[in-house]
């Protein structure tokens, strides 16, 4: 177990210096802004404000959050403190809400989108691929230029097909909105009910995305494998097929989980799409309003959490493989 | 007279291809082996070593498909059997095999231990995790391979030592005959001369009873089997004792392969003969007469112009030409 845990403190170093990285890249990279970064937001920011002592209250807002009168290593701390806080000051687009606000009304609903359909999408991907190489013949023959189109069609281009047929042509789904748009959330069963069905055009999008990728990765890894000559010796030692399509499908799918990490780490960018296309109120369509708006305190809470969300993920995976595949391990200690 | 352990008789196996040409890679092969003994097969890169191999083990799946011919594994006919329980009974249990690249023939995800509970209990279910650990742990330690391998994964062991490990895993069931198809060519010297040492201690300790060694290094086998079997182009072309075969070849090929190879025997090292000229005949479409013909430096119009029977000699050995071995040894002579 040695081996594994220097494996692990090598990776849980490397996490941390590039966390240090990304961190201190978002911190300075507003500081490098010309003139009084706070002047600058503040005067951006009051383009759209008619009320003076609004626009007052902000500016002492954010000079107290980015303490620009102190010297920079203060800042840095200050910076670390309202970070980890969940401080990130007000929203310039949507003022007076304050960024943390902001970001925790549409985070949910990006996860709540993304996450179940990258499993789905991944589950159900692998499971075709795997069969379309064990089988080949007839289904693989189907599945094949079916994951082809799907993976190839860009993300806009499913979403688009969805809402034109389901939404616009068979009225079966709304065409936009995380849920009917008189009516005010609450427990209710029809606010529940109207979640879910505007649910299901934006999750199915991505879900048949994800499927096509994973099954054509799946399916030629498996196919890579059941060629490997592990396969020719163990079925000449007399081991049954079954035992052996599991070696295969598990070196196989290990591949397929950097995929899967992949996903879930760049999940906000990755449905940007279909939330914009679907007018989905999540993360990535308010990231494009504020990048629209020039809102740069919500863009740059944004980008610290896109980035930290990537980090994680890619950690989660390395630790993750090296449990689980002997090779990287062997590779990394030589 | 000694017991037969694995005889093959008129044994014709094919590769179907993706265009559906038929290559024939083993023609109509013949061969014994005896309890006790070894037999080495010989042959150029491609003349259908390894497909012959796998052949003999009667269980056979896409693109190689058997034709015609019998196995019969110490007496017991298993050409008709049924393809599964050719596996459970015969593959790994009574007939073992090391494939030629030994090297990547171990999942690189399983525990050396853990493939070997699963050969285990392919054959003999009821057996505890317990005692296939003790059966693995005095095997190896029989063989002079170190127990701690049993907890690696293939990765982290040597190439030398994953070709040794490997020959331990198929050996574990102390199959009657054990197939090596060259288990010793991708490593070094000092590797290559354990790895011989091994195969030949597996017969030596009792743990197979007979083996058939592959190579295409006709010189190595004088050291290591019994008898020789020649092979070219699917078909035997020599059949008789090391001693014989290396030192008295009969046919035109069995001695231009002696001369093509560089012989690490003490004295005869360095003298690297050219290469045999020309090229093997495609399988695909072999020619009708003599196979070799095309690179023979005695054939004549004759050996073109129909297929050659393989001849037995007095002797008992056996070679495949029209010119009958007096006369071979004749040219021989005149050569020097
Ligand atoms: N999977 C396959 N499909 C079609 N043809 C094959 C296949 N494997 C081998 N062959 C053909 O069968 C013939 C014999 O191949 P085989 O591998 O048995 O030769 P070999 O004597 O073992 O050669 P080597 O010394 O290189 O290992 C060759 O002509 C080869 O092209
Ligand atoms: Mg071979």
């Amino acid at each position: 177990m040695k081996g594994y845990r220097d494996y692990f403190l090598k990776k849980l170093a490397w996490f941390v210096v590039t966390v240090v990285v990304a961190f201190t890249l978002n911190f300075i990279l507003p500081r490098l802004m010309p003139g009084d970064p706070v002047a600058a937001i503040v005067a951006r920011m009051a383009q759209g404000m008619s009320n003076a002592t609004g626009v007052q209250a902000v500016y002492e807002q954010y000079t107290e959050l980015f303490a620009t009168d102190q010297p920079l290593l203060n800042q840095y701390v200050i910076y670390l403190r309202n970070v980890l806080n969940g401080d990130f000051g007000y929203s310039i687009s949507q003022y007076p809400r304050t960024v943390a606000d902001v970001i925790s009304a549409s985070i949910w609903w990006t996860i709540a989108l993304q996450f179940p359909a990258i499993i789905v999408g991944w589950i159900v991907g692998n499971t075709l691929g795997a069969l379309a190489a064990y089988l080949r013949k007839g289904f693989d023959k189907v599945l094949l230029p079916v994951s082809l189109f799907l993976s190839n069609l860009p993300a806009f281009g499913m979403a688009t097909i969805l809402l034109v047929i389901f939404a616009v042509n068979l009225r079966w789904f709304p065409t936009s909105g995380g849920y009917d748009y008189a009516m005010v959330p609450s427990a209710s069963w029809e606010f529940v009910w109207s979640v879910i069905v505007h649910y299901q055009l934006p999750f199915w999008s991505i879900v048949l995305i994800t499927i096509g990728g994973q099954a054509i990765g799946m399916r030629s890894m498996a196919i890579y494998e059941l060629n490997a000559d592990y396969v020719k010796y163990a079925r000449f030692l007399g081991i049954k097929d079954s035992k052996i399509i599991r070696y295969v499908f598990r070196n196989a799918m290990l591949p397929q989980i950097t995929g899967l990490a992949l996903s879930i780490g760049t999940m906000v960018s990755g449905a940007l799409v279909a939330e914009i296309i679907f007018s989905y109120p999540g993360l990535g369509s308010t990231t494009l309003s504020a990048v629209l708006g020039g809102d740069y305190p919500l863009i740059s809470a944004t980008t610290l959490i896109i980035t930290f969300m990537a980090l994680i993920a890619f950690f989660a995976l390395e630790i993750l493989y090296g449990l689980i595949d002997p090779r990287i391990k062997a590779a990394q200690s030589g | 007279m000694a017991k037969t352990v694995l005889e093959v008789r008129e044994l014709t196996t094919r590769y179907i291809t993706r265009f559906r040409e038929s290559i024939y890679a083993v023609d109509h092969v013949s061969l014994k082996v005896d309890e006790g003994r070894s037999l080495g097969i010989a042959g150029e890169s491609g003349c259908g070593k390894s497909t012959l191999a796998l052949s003999l083990m009667g269980y056979y799946f896409p693109p190689l498909y058997y034709t015609s011919g019998q196995i019969i594994v110490d007496e017991r006919n298993i050409t008709g059997m049924d393809p599964d329980d050719v596996r459970k009974t015969i593959l790994g249990n009574e007939v073992s095999y090391i494939p030629q690249a030994a090297m990547n023939a171990l999942n690189p995800t399983r525990r050396v231990i853990n493939f070997i509970e699963d050969v285990i209990q392919a054959h003999r279910p009821e057996t505890t995790k317990r005692e296939i650990y003790d059966m693995a742990r005095e095997r190896f330690e029989l063989l002079g391979l170190p127990p701690e391998v049993l907890e690696k994964f293939p990765v982290e062991l040597s190439g030398g030592m994953k070709q040794r490990t490997v020959i331990a895993t198929s050996v574990i069931l102390s199959p009657k005959v054990l197939v090596a198809d060259e288990p010793s060519s991708a490593l070094d010297v000092t590797s290559q001369k354990m790895v011989i040492k091994m195969v030949m201690d597996l017969m030596e300790k009792g743990i197979i009873k007979a083996l058939v060694f592959i190579t295409h290094e006709l010189p190595l086998l004088y050291n290591v089997t019994d008898d020789i079997m020649v092979m070219y182009a699917g078909q035997v072309v020599e059949r008789g004792t090391a001693q014989e075969t290396v030192f008295d070849p009969i046919h035109p090929y069995t001695r231009a392969l002696m001369g093509s190879i560089i012989v690490p025997e003490a004295g005869l090292r360095g003298v690297k003969l050219a290469a045999i000229p020309g090229t093997p005949p495609n399988l695909k479409r072999p020619p009708s007469g003599c196979r070799f013909a095309e690179r023979c430096k005695y054939a004549m119009p004759e050996c073109r112009a129909a297929s050659v029977d393989l001849h037995e000699t007095k002797a008992g050995r056996a070679y495949r030409c029209i010119i009958p071995e007096e006369d071979l040894r004749r040219l021989y002579k005149n050569e020097q």
